[in-house]
């Protein structure tokens, strides 16, 4: 019987619901640290007054500057210092450092800096940013403040476009998002007094690299630093980059000898971790008479913030809109140019899905409003343009594996009886009030790519592969170490599902060390929807080697052929017989009889392996059912149906819990969270009262349907899938609001579409049209 | 996030009470429940130098029915109005009738949310004074009467009188708000609530609140009260629209007049969560389900 495909219950579960986890803030016995932030969005620093830290200290301990860089010559290449030297270009940004006793104590103390900075003109907003003679956020290091510049077309882009037989165009927009995972960031650093050698407790995604980057800027051996992410309060990305603050706290504990954490609260992490997002997607479609898409221009524009982030830099999502624009579709020919933009505002991280949210809902978009100027249905639009004969070879020269697009389609809409749902909305837009709508969205998901894509990328740091290490102790239990660093995911329990299958043992035998680079091998951690895929395959690969050693040691034991042993619930057994011998008697001989081991082999029992392929595309099909009030503009959901193909599942439970809480923050995305600024760079959500994380009661259930496809891409068939509910949902939903009130004449391409928006879209489409005006006198009867 | 420094006193009765706010003066800020006054001192945007805590005061948290008024005491939570009960004067508990009966847990499960209503106060809410609260609204639509107690003396104040902008009240620093009286209203009155906020349990962003007595014999409207919240510093009634209503015979046609009145009279300024535009089609679509609500209650 097999372990994989079973949704046994996760081993990481007991301790989080019994409130046992650990957490950065759960260590203690640390002074408490405290960021003096800018108020203002742009100025020039004149002094900094008070019990602080400021650049001057670190710059006098030759601390270095961050340098995020990506090898391209449309590239701007930056020096970032740990806090703002001379120059503030965010409220938010980091200028001096304080420490107290206790939070409050540093609260107090930071209150009493005093910030003496000459106020600046900020560019804020995408379209203040690119225009000309726009405050530079780099002024003595670029001309402007596009940072890069994409762009690619096929060869014969431009005829195609002039065959055409339908242009749509199209404009979206997407909000500024903050990624708000449950626990904001934190570090806890402890430097021994004998040797030096320094702890630092980090509430992140990728420890090794994290250890890389803060001894470099500290020139430090990393021999001399351990860092470890205990467990992780959710991350989605935004744990991914170096926390200057971080840094800090390492080089604090370092110079002050005594345990320091900074526990960052809501509001910095609204504030100033980092954000995502802020992009607008210019589309150029052209459609031949068959509703086919044959031609797409875009530009596309990302506002990226004042600095980059470290290793991934502001590229990442320019880059990738750019790079996957195209989707699920059989599009030929694509032209884009895609361009990232500095501005006096937050810097961004990648989070969940990255640039997917936003191309998605430009692609799908699209497809809704083509397939009504076509007069085709919105099924019928995809069906003829999505990808069916694999491998495809995408116009910018991604490779797409097997997959199940049009299935998955067709399962979703017959699940969700879209008949059924067209007679309902016919009724109710005859009665008026509260008006349903569906939407559609399908979209393929890339996942588990290795070295050669992020190669492509020109990274200063080339991210890729996945190591581990596995090993049977004396008892026959297992222990795998790891490079991922997973937060919440379950990956523990789904990669001892992996290994006890190749073992033959329990799950409930294997425990997974992670996140502490003590204890694990190197590694690029839990990010972009790789671990199960990387980690999973490293796993798979470790755990037969291993296997090959237990069947060595039996058949020597046993007298049998090493190809006749089978490993199966706790024994090796000589195929067809009942002679066998407990996994765990040959652990037992594998260290403390080494005397019976095989000529030649190694005493005890551990394998390691590696593992870094190119990379796979998971796809899904989001339906989202809607109800708006087309007086208030509220919109309420109603219901969610997803169907998803990630390969071959692990732990199908788990999956399910990926999804939904991705389709949870997507649907929020769409419909709540946006971070914004006044025109002066005052961010104005710092708290959940203004930047709103939806409640149980906005989010509907989400019902789940799988497709399995086999692929050869990965080693053990499973995609990774962490990303795709944020990457659907948003598109669905706003799909599914422009359905409720197509009647109306409502055209709405920005996220969120809060009830503001979807009211002023309701107000300008009656001003458009007369039957606007008529349907709305329906519903708000005349003055008398 | 966290309060700078403050001194914390918890007396056990109102003289107790009392005594502290007239030493400590402006100095002092009450503590009813804390789930407003507390985040907005984690975020430091409140510093009392005393916090004179009100949770260990016997007295404030009863509900009694006398002569068509309900008094419900400050320290009463939230949740309790989910289900208002009264004590009789033979001391047996009996659920609120009446209009007011329906009313107010129909306005209740509006307040935030469970953890919030069952520490959270109705005393603590109104004397908070946050523009867009529900029991704000409601005191003002109602006409309520505030009871405020000094040392040696007592006044009731009038909810017109009470809000003075946003987070300030007519309470002197030395009073301490014991209780508010709200008509029970009779079984000739209709009254609707209706609020819209971004997510549940989130302060309104437009809520609106209508009262309209009938006259037995011919169905019209005697009477009318129409309060909203949400756009302006106080709770507001809209002089307007209740004009508009008086003498009319309720449908919805009468309804959507009002509204459209009531959107014309307000003058909200934006925000955030909505501009003053959108705030204004908020008015009209609350004010009309509102009346709604009210008049499908008599049918």
């Amino acid at each position: 019987m097999s372990w994989v495909g079973r949704s046994i219950r996760r081993v990481e579960d007991p301790t989080l619901l019994c409130g046992a986890g650990m957490f950065v803030g759960d260590i203690g016995g640390a002074a408490a640290v405290r960021f003096v932030r800018s108020p203002v969005a742009s100025g020039l620093i004149r002094a900094v007054r008070g019990p602080a830290y400021t650049i001057a200290d670190l710059d006098a301990d030759g601390v270095g500057n961050i340098e995020a860089v990506l090898h391209r010559p449309d590239y701007v290449r930056l020096a970032q210092p740990l806090l703002a030297r001379e120059r503030v270009r965010y409220v938010g940004e980091p200028v001096a450092v304080v420490v107290g006793a206790t939070a409050a104590e540093a609260e107090d103390l930071a209150e009493q800096v005093e910030l003496d900075i000459e106020t600046l003109p900020a560019a804020v907003g995408l379209e203040a940013a690119l225009a000309p003679g726009a405050p530079l956020v780099h002024p003595d290091e670029a001309e402007s403040n596009v940072m890069l510049a994409g762009e690619m077309a096929t060869p014969e882009l431009a005829e195609a476009l002039e065959r055409a037989h339908t242009i749509v165009e199209l404009e979206i927009t997407s909000g500024r998002q903050a990624a708000l995972p449950l626990e904001a960031r934190g570090s806890h650093a402890v430097t021994e007094r004998f040797g030096g050698r320094t702890t630092l407790h980090a509430s992140i995604q990728a420890p090794h690299m994290i250890r890389t980057v803060i001894c470099d800027l500290l020139g430090m051996p990393e021999a001399d630093l351990r860092v470890v992410a205990p467990d992780v309060g959710g991350a989605f990305g935004q744990k991914l980059p170096l926390a200057r603050e971080d840094a800090i706290v390492v080089w604090l504990s370092r110079r002050l000898g005594r345990p320091v954490a900074w526990i960052e609260d809501r509001s910095e992490n609204l504030m100033a971790s980092w954000h995502s997002r802020e992009q607008r997607y210019r589309l150029r479609a052209g459609f031949n008479a068959e509703a086919h898409l044959e031609a797409l221009q875009a530009d596309v524009a990302a506002n990226v913030g004042a600095w980059p982030c470290y290793p991934i830099t502001w590229g990442v999502e320019p880059l990738m809109a750019l790079a996957e624009l195209p989707g699920p579709y059989t599009l030929e020919h694509y032209g884009v140019r895609s361009r990232g933009v500095a501005s006096h505002t937050c810097p961004m991280s990648p989070y969940r899905g990255v640039s997917r949210p936003v191309i998605t809902l430009a692609l799908e978009r699209l497809m809704d409003i083509a397939a009504a100027r076509l007069g085709v249905d919105p099924v019928e639009i995809r069906r003829r343009n999505l990808q069916s004969d694999f491998p495809h070879i995408s116009p910018t020269g991604l490779r797409h594996d097997e997959g199940t697009y049009r299935e998955a389609m067709e399962l979703a809409v017959s699940h969700v009886d879209l008949r059924a749902f067209r007679a309902r909305q016919h009724a109710a837009r005859a009665a008026g009030g509260p008006q349903p709508g569906i939407g559609i969205c399908t979209f393929s998901e890339r996942t588990g790519y290795g070295t050669p894509a992020f190669a492509a990328r020109a990274m200063g740091v080339t991210p890729g592969f996945e190591n581990v290490e596995l090993s049977m102790d004396p008892s026959g239990y297992v222990t795998l170490r790891i490079g991922a660093s997973p937060h919440g995911q379950g990956l523990e329990t789904a990669l001892s599902q992996i290994t006890a299958d190749e073992l033959g043992t329990d799950p409930s035998r294997v425990r997974v060390v992670a996140s502490d680079t003590d204890r694990t091998p190197y590694g690029w951690g839990s990010f972009a929807s790789r671990a199960m895929v990387l980690a999973g395959g490293a796993t798979y690969l470790a755990a037969q080697k291993l296997a090959t050693q237990l069947g060595s040691l039996a058949a020597e034991v046993l007298e049998a052929a090493a190809d006749d042993i089978v490993l199966a619930d706790g024994r090796a057994t000589v195929v067809g017989t009942s002679v066998g011998i407990e996994i765990a008697e040959l652990a037992r001989i594998a260290h403390h009889h080494t005397q019976r081991l095989p000529a030649g082999a190694m005493p005890g029992l551990a394998a390691q392996a590696g593992y870094d392929p190119a990379g796979t595309f998971s796809n899904a099909c989001h339906v989202a059912e809607v109800e708006v009030d087309p007086d208030t503009g509220g919109v309420s959901m109603r219901r969610f149906v997803v169907v998803e193909d990630a390969g071959r599942l692990i732990n199908p439970m788990i999956a399910d819990g990926q999804i939904r809480g991705g389709v949870a923050q997507g649907i929020a995305n769409a419909l709540l969270e946006e971070v914004v600024y006044d025109d002066d760079g005052n961010i104005l959500t710092t708290s959940l009262m203004d930047y709103l994380p939806p409640t149980v009661a906005e989010i509907p259930d989400i019902e789940i349907l799988h497709l399995e496809t086999a692929s050869d891409a990965t080693i053990t068939g499973a995609k990774g899938l962490g990303e795709g509910g944020t990457i659907g949902a948003p598109a669905a939903v706003l799909n599914a609001v422009n359905d409720a009130l197509a009647h109306l004449g409502v055209e709405l391409n920005e996220m969120p579409a809060t009830p503001e928006r979807v009211r002023a879209a309701v107000r300008a489409a009656a001003g458009r049209s007369p039957a606007g005006e008529n349907d709305r006198s329906t519903q708000e009867a005349p003055v008398r | 996030m966290k309060p700078a420094r403050f001194a914390y006193t918890a007396p056990d009765t109102v003289e107790g009470t009392l005594d502290a706010l007239d030493r400590f003066g402006d100095e002092a800020k009450v503590l009813s429940g804390g789930q407003s006054l507390v985040p907005m001192m984690n975020f430091r945007l409140a510093r009392p130098e005393v916090i004179v805590d009100i949770g260990r005061v016997g007295g404030l948290d009863g509900m009694s029915a006398a002569n068509g008024t309900l008094t419900v005491g400050a320290r009463v939570i939230h949740a309790r109005l989910e289900a208002p009960a009264v004590i009789k004067p033979d001391g047996r508990s009996e659920s609120l009738g009446g209009v007011l009966g329906s009313l107010l847990p129909a306005v209740a499960r509006y307040v935030g949310h469970l953890p919030i209503r069952v520490r959270g106060t109705f005393g603590g809410s109104i004397a908070h004074a946050d523009p867009a609260a529900e029991w704000c609204i409601l005191a003002r639509t109602l006409d309520a009467e505030m009871v405020a107690l000094r040392r040696g003396g007592e006044r009731a104040i009038p909810a017109a009188d009470f809000f003075e902008t946003v987070f300030t009240t007519a309470l002197a620093p030395e009073e301490l708000l014991v209780a508010v009286r709200l008509p029970i209203l009779g079984d000739d009155w209709r009254a609707g609530f209706c609020e819209f906020s971004r997510r549940a349990g989130d302060f309104a962003v437009v809520a609106a609140m209508t009262a309209v007595r009938l006259e037995p014999a011919t169905g019209a409207i005697a009477e009318a009260r129409v309060g909203v919240g949400g756009v302006a510093g106080v709770p507001v009634r809209l002089g307007g629209a209740e004009a508009t209503l008086v003498g009319e015979t309720p449908g919805a046609e009468l309804h959507a007049a009002a509204a459209e009145m009531a959107a014309g009279e307000v003058d909200p300024v934006g925000d955030l969560h909505g501009s003053a535009a959108y705030r204004r089609d908020l008015v009209r679509a609350m004010v009309a389900r509102a009346l709604a609500q009210g008049a499908g209650a008599s049918g």
